[in-house]
C-alpha cells in the first residue's frame, strides 16, 4: 500500500528533524498515557468537580494513578474523536453512548464490558437496566454510567407564570396560548440558544416523539433515511416555523450560545420564561443564580400535540453519560481502569451526584431522592425516567458523528427561516 | 520643516476625519474590553458593556490568574522562544547560503522557499496531524513549535536574504584576506552586520507563535499542554457568562506582548512589516 | 594552488541551507504532497486511509457546500480589499506626517495587532451577545427590534469582514505609512508650486508613488482572506447554518468535526492550489523573485 511506504518515510524523515531540533531546542515532550498512569477524559462542566473527588480518592490507594482531562467547550466530541485516533489516546473518556463510540466499535478500539457485567452481578445490578442498555452498542457494553439521568425538560419561570395566570402548558393548545399570552406581555416566551444548534434540536425531538412515536426515529437511527419523509417530520417542520413565526423564540435567539450560559443567564432575568433543556439546566442555575433557582424555577413534562400517537410519557434527551476504556489498555493498567469504572456504582457516588443536584443512575437512586437540594424535581426527574417507556437519545449523538454538522446546519437554517419546510425534510433525507 | 511641506500635511482634512472616525471604532471596543474587567459579575450583567464600572475590582483578574492561566502562559512562552530560537538558526543559515553560493541550486532553494510562502498552514493540518501522530509527538508543545516554526521559514529567509544584500563585497573580502572560513565569516561580519533583519525574523516568528491557533487546536489536548490562545477558547465554556473573568483572559494574553511593544517598538513594527516581506 | 585561494574566500556550500530547507520541506512542502495523496483516499483518521480514485474529486465538482464556500470566500476576499484598503490607505498617508497626535494616534490605531484572532474574535462576540453585549444596547436606543448580529446570515458574514478588517487594518496602515515615507518631499513642492491641492497632490503622486506598497499589501490581504479560520470558528462557527462556511472552515469541519479526512484534504487540495495561484501571480507582479534588496528604513 503506498500510504503505508509514505507513512515510512514520513516517520523516518521526521525522526531525523525532530532529533536535531529536540537537541537544538531541549525540551523534550511529556509522553502520558504509558507506564503507570490512565489518562481519563471528560468533558468539563458543572459536574466535573465529581470526577475531580473521586479520581482523588482512586489515586489515593491505586499505584496506577489517573491522571483527569478536562475538555470544556462544545467540541468536546471532536477532540475526543481527533485524539483517538492518534496514539496518545486517551485511556478512558467520558462519551453518550450510542453513535458518538459506534466507530471506535467498528474498529475494536473499545474494551467490551459484557464479559465483565456478566460476571459480576453485583456491579451490573447496581444500575438501572434500561439506562445501561442505552449505551450498548449492537447488545453489547462499552460503557459504565457516569453521571446522572439528563432527560429533557420543560423549565419555567414559576412567578412569571403566576403574575400572568398562567399554568404550564399540558396541551399543544396551552401551549399556544401561554405563548400568546407571553408575547402581549413582550416577554419572550421560550429562550432557545440558536447558536448551539442542539438546543434547537429538543424541540424537533419532542415534537416528532410527540406526534409520531419514537419509532420514527429508532427506523433513522438504524439507517432509514426514508423515515424522514415520515408526515409526522414535516408536521414537526412546519410547527417549528409557525413558532418562530409566531416570535415564540423572540427576535434576538439565532446568536446566543448555551455554553457561554447566554440563554440560561437571560431566563434567570426574566427575559423568557420557558427554557426546553436537559435537566443539567437545574444544577446550572443552581450554581449560577441560585435565588432563581430556588424560587423561580419550575418544571414540567413537554405538552402533547394534536393528533399525536407517541406516548405523552416518552422521553428525549441523554440516559446518562458514559465511560468507556480504549482496548490498547491491558494488564494491571485495564485493572485499575476497570476498578475505577466499578467506583461509579458505589453508593457514595450516588450520593456525590445527588449532592450536585444530579440524579444517579443507579438502583438504589430513589432512597437517594430525599436528600436532593430539591427533593421535588428529584422525585419529579426519577419518576419521569422511570415511568418512561421509551427514552431517545439526541439524535446528533445518536447519528454516526460524521452526520452531526449537516444536522446541525439544516437544524439552524431551519430556525433561521433560511430553509423551508419542505426542503428541511429533503435535506434530511440527503442526511 | 518647510511651509509648504507644512500646509501638505496640515491641509489633509479626509485623511484627518478618517483617522478620527476610525479611532472611535478602535477605542470603544477597547473601553469595553478594559472597563468589563474592573467590574463584578453581576453589575456587568446589569448594566452592560459600555457603562462605567460602579465600583471597582481587580476580582475577574484574580478569578483567571488563580486558574491554570499562569501554566497556559508558560507554555506559549515556550513555543515562542523555542520557534523564535528555531527560525533564527536555520533561516540565518539558509540565507547566509544563498546568498553566498550563487549557483542555480541555490537559487532553487530560494524559489522553494518563495513557494513556500503561499501555501496555507489551515491547507495542510490534516498531513501535518498525521506526522504528528506518526512521530509520537501528539499533545506535545513539540507538535505546535516544528510546524509554527516551519511556517515562519519562508518569510524569514525571506526577510534575511534581503538585509544579507546589503553587506559589501569588499567586506566579505577582507576578511577572506584574514584567512577567514564560512562559520568565522558568518559569525563575525554577516550576523552584526544585519542584525536588524535578525531581530525582526525573531520579532516576527515569535509574535506568530504567540498568537498561533490551529495547531493547538488540532494537535494538542491535556491542560498540561496548552497554549493561551486554545486556553482562551476554551475559556468560553469554562467561565460561560461570567464575561468579566473571560476578557480579563483576554487583557491578560495581550499584556505581555504589550509589554515587549513598548521595550521594543522598532523590532516589533519591523517584524510586522516583515510579513509583507520587505 | 588554485583550489587554496579559493577556499580561503570562505563562502560556505550550498550545504548550509540543508538543515533548513529539509527542515521546511518535512513540515510545509512534504504535507501538500500528503495531502494531494490523501485526497484521492477515504479516511476516517482511525483506520488507514484507502484508495478510492477520484471519487472525492467528483464530489467536489458537484458539491452546493463547496460551491457556496468558494462563492463566500471569493466575496470575503474582495470585500476585504475593497473595505480595508481605502481606509488603510488613507490612515497610512496620514500617519506618515510626523507630528505629535499622528503618532500618538497610530500607536492606538496599532493595538489591535498585538492581540491574536482568538482573544479579538472573543472581544467581538461578547460586544455582538444580542443580550448582554453593546449590540443590546445600540437596538435598544434605535429602538431595533432584533440586535441578532450574528444570527442573520448577512448579518454573520459582515461581522466577519469587519471584525478581520478590524484587527489587519493596522498593519496595512503600518505598510502605507513606511511607503508614504519614501515619496520624496521634493515632488510634493513642485507640485504645489505647480498649485496642485491635497486631492489632486494625492492622485497625482501619492498614489503612483505608492503602487509598490499598494501590491504587496493586496497581496497579503487577498492571501489573508483566502485563509481566515480563527475568527470564523470562534465568532460564527461557520454559521448561522452554513452562511460564513468559508473554504478553510469547510475544511476544518468536514476533517475535524465529520472526520471524512479524505474529502476535507481534496478542499485543502483546492484551497493550496488557489492560494498558489493567486500569490504566484501576485509575487511576479511585486518583483520578489528578482531577489532585490527590499529593506527600506522605517
Amino acid at each position: 500500500m503506498r500510504i503505508r511506504t509514505l507513512r515510512l518515510l514520513a516517520a523516518t524523515a521526521a525522526c531525523a528533524v525532530a532529533t536535531t531540533t529536540l537537541a537544538a531546542c531541549g525540551s523534550g515532550g511529556p509522553s502520558r498515557g504509558g507506564g503507570d498512569t490512565l489518562s481519563v477524559w471528560v468533558y468539563q462542566d458543572g459536574s466535573t468537580v465529581i470526577q475531580e473527588e473521586f479520581v482523588e480518592k482512586f489515586n489515593e490507594t491505586s499505584d496506577i494513578k489517573i491522571d483527569l482531562v478536562q475538555i470544556p467547550g462544545d467540541n468536546y466530541t471532536d477532540r475526543m474523536r481527533t485524539a483517538m485516533g492518534s496514539p496518545n489516546a486517551p485511556d478512558v473518556f467520558f462519551n453518550w453512548g450510542g453513535g458518538s463510540i459506534a466507530d471506535f466499535v467498528e474498529q475494536d478500539m473499545l474494551v467490551d464490558l459484557t464479559p465483565i457485567l456478566d460476571e459480576e452481578p453485583e456491579l451490573k445490578d447496581a444500575f438501572i437496566p434500561t439506562i445501561l442498555d442505552a449505551g450498548a452498542v449492537d447488545g453489547r457494553y462499552y460503557g459504565i454510567p457516569m453521571r446522572g439521568v439528563q432527560p429533557v425538560i420543560l423549565f419555567y419561570n414559576k412567578t412569571a407564570f403566576a403574575e400572568a395566570g398562567v399554568e404550564p402548558p399540558a396541551t399543544w393548545d396551552d401551549m399556544l396560548h401561554v405563548i400568546d399570552v407571553f408575547l402581549d406581555r413582550d416577554t419572550v416566551p421560550a429562550v432557545v440558544a440558536g447558536a448551539d444548534p442542539w438546543t434547537e434540536l429538543m424541540w424537533l425531538e419532542y415534537l416528532l416523539d410527540r406526534r409520531g412515536g419514537a419509532e420514527i426515529f429508532d427506523r433513522i437511527r438504524n439507517g432509514d433515511a426514508s423515515a424522514w419523509s415520515d408526515p409526522a417530520v414535516r408536521w414537526m417542520a412546519d410547527t417549528v416555523k409557525e413558532l418562530v413565526d409566531a416570535g415564540t423564540f423572540g427576535n434576538n435567539f439565532r446568536s446566543v450560545n448555551y455554553t457561554a450560559d447566554g440563554a440560561s443567564t437571560f431566563f434567570a432575568q426574566g427575559g423568557g420564561v420557558m427554557h426546553l433543556m436537559g435537566s443539567w439546566e437545574y444544577a446550572n442555575q443552581l450554581s449560577q443564580q441560585p435565588e432563581f433557582a430556588a424560587e423561580d424555577l419550575g418544571w414540567a413534562a413537554f405538552p402533547t400535540v394534536p393528533d399525536g400517537t407517541g406516548d405523552p410519557g416518552a422521553l428525549v434527551g441523554n440516559p446518562t453519560n458514559y465511560w468507556s476504556i480504549n482496548s490498547e489498555v491491558e494488564g494491571e493498567r485495564l485493572d485499575a481502569a476497570l476498578d475505577f469504572l466499578r467506583m461509579h456504582a458505589e453508593p457514595e457516588y450516588a450520593q456525590a451526584l445527588i449532592d450536585n443536584g444530579d440524579i444517579p443512575t443507579t438502583a438504589n437512586a430513589e432512597s437517594l431522592l430525599d436528600s436532593h437540594a430539591s427533593p421535588e424535581f428529584a422525585r419529579f426527574q426519577y419518576d419521569m425516567v422511570a415511568e418512561a417507556p421509551s427514552f431517545t437519545l439526541s439524535w446528533d449523538q445518536a447519528l454516526p458523528p460524521g452526520k452531526a454538522p449537516a444536522l446541525h446546519d439544516n437544524i439552524e437554517k431551519l430556525f433561521g427561516g433560511q430553509m423551508s419546510p419542505e426542503d428541511f425534510v429533503a435535506a434530511m433525507q440527503d442526511l | 520643516m518647510s511651509t509648504s511641506a507644512r500646509r501638505r500635511r496640515r491641509a489633509n482634512i479626509p485623511a484627518g476625519a478618517a483617522a478620527f472616525l476610525w479611532l472611535v471604532i478602535v477605542a470603544v471596543p477597547l473601553y469595553i474590553l478594559v472597563a468589563s474587567t474592573v467590574q463584578s459579575r453581576s453589575s456587568y450583567l446589569e448594566n452592560g458593556p459600555l457603562s462605567l464600572p460602579g465600583e471597582f475590582t481587580l476580582d475577574s483578574y484574580r478569578r483567571v490568574l488563580e486558574g491554570d492561566f499562569p501554566r497556559y502562559l508558560l507554555n506559549t512562552l515556550i513555543v515562542t522562544v523555542a520557534c523564535a530560537a528555531i527560525v533564527i538558526v536555520l533561516a540565518v543559515t539558509v540565507a547566509y547560503s544563498i546568498i553566498r553560493t550563487r549557483t542555480r541550486l541555490s537559487r532553487r532553494v530560494f524559489q522553494i522557499f518563495l513557494l513556500g510562502l503561499a501555501i496555507p498552514s489551515q491547507a495542510v493540518i490534516i498531513p501535518i496531524y498525521l506526522i504528528i501522530t506518526e512521530l509520537q509527538l501528539y499533545d506535545t508543545l513539540l507538535a505546535i513549535i516544528l510546524p509554527t516554526a516551519a511556517f515562519s521559514l519562508p518569510v524569514s529567509v525571506l526577510i534575511l536574504v534581503g538585509s544579507m544584500r546589503d553587506i559589501e563585497e569588499e567586506q566579505y573580502e577582507s576578511m577572506a584576506l584574514d584567512g577567514a572560513g564560512p562559520a568565522r565569516v558568518l559569525w563575525q561580519l554577516v550576523v552584526p552586520m544585519t542584525r536588524g533583519g535578525i531581530s525582526t525574523v525573531g520579532v516576527f516568528s515569535a509574535l506568530g507563535a504567540w498568537n498561533g491557533f490551529l495547531f493547538p487546536l488540532i494537535l494538542t489536548q491535556s491542560r498540561e499542554n496548552r497554549v493561551l490562545t486554545l486556553g482562551l477558547y476554551d475559556y468560553i465554556g469554562e467561565f460561560r457568562v461570567d464575561i468579566p473573568a473571560l476578557l480579563a483572559a483576554v487583557v491578560l494574553s495581550i499584556v505581555p506582548i504589550f509589554t515587549a511593544y513598548l521595550f521594543a517598538r522598532r523590532q516589533l513594527i519591523n517584524g510586522l512589516m516583515g510579513v509583507g516581506g520587505r | 594552488m588554485t583550489t587554496a585561494p579559493r577556499r580561503r574566500t570562505g563562502r560556505p556550500g550550498i550545504a548550509w541551507a540543508v538543515p533548513g530547507l529539509l527542515f521546511f520541506l518535512f513540515f510545509a512542502a512534504a504535507p501538500m504532497l500528503i495531502v494531494g495523496y490523501l485526497s484521492f483516499t477515504q479516511w476516517d483518521g482511525l483506520s488507514n486511509p484507502s484508495w478510492t480514485g477520484t471519487d472525492n474529486w467528483d464530489r467536489l465538482w458537484n458539491d452546493d457546500t463547496m460551491r457556496q464556500a468558494i462563492a463566500l470566500s471569493l466575496l470575503l476576499t474582495v470585500l476585504t480589499w475593497l473595505f480595508q484598503t481605502p481606509i488603510a490607505l488613507l490612515l497610512g498617508v496620514w500617519a506618515a506626517g510626523r507630528q505629535r497626535t499622528r503618532a500618538l494616534l497610530s500607536a492606538i490605531f496599532f493595538l489591535p495587532l498585538l492581540a491574536s484572532s482568538v482573544a479579538l474574535a472573543l472581544l467581538w462576540k461578547t460586544i455582538f451577545d444580542p443580550n448582554l453585549g453593546l449590540n443590546a444596547q445600540i437596538a435598544d436606543w434605535l429602538n431595533l427590534s432584533s440586535a441578532d448580529l450574528l444570527g442573520s446570515p448577512r448579518g454573520a458574514f459582515a461581522a466577519v469582514l469587519f471584525v478581520t478588517a478590524w484587527q489587519f487594518i493596522p498593519l496595512h496602515t503600518l505598510l502605507y505609512q513606511g511607503g508614504a515615507r519614501q515619496i520624496p518631499q521634493s515632488l510634493y513642492d513642485a507640485a504645489a508650486l505647480d498649485g496642485a491641492g491635497t486631492v489632486r497632490q494625492f492622485f497625482a503622486i501619492t498614489l503612483p508613488q505608492l503602487r509598490n506598497t499598494i501590491v504587496t499589501s493586496s497581496v497579503l490581504m487577498v492571501v489573508g482572506a483566502l485563509t481566515y479560520f480563527d475568527t470564523v470558528l470562534i465568532l460564527t462557527r461557520g454559521g448561522p447554518g452554513d452562511a460564513t462556511t468559508i473554504v478553510p472552515f469547510l475544511m476544518y469541519r468536514t476533517g475535524f468535526q465529520a472526520f471524512d479526512l479524505g474529502y476535507a484534504s481534496a478542499v485543502a487540495t483546492a484551497l493550496v492550489i488557489t492560494a498558489t495561484a493567486v500569490s504566484l501571480l501576485l509575487v511576479r507582479l511585486t518583483g520578489f523573485s528578482k531577489m532585490r534588496s527590499t529593506r527600506e528604513g522605517i
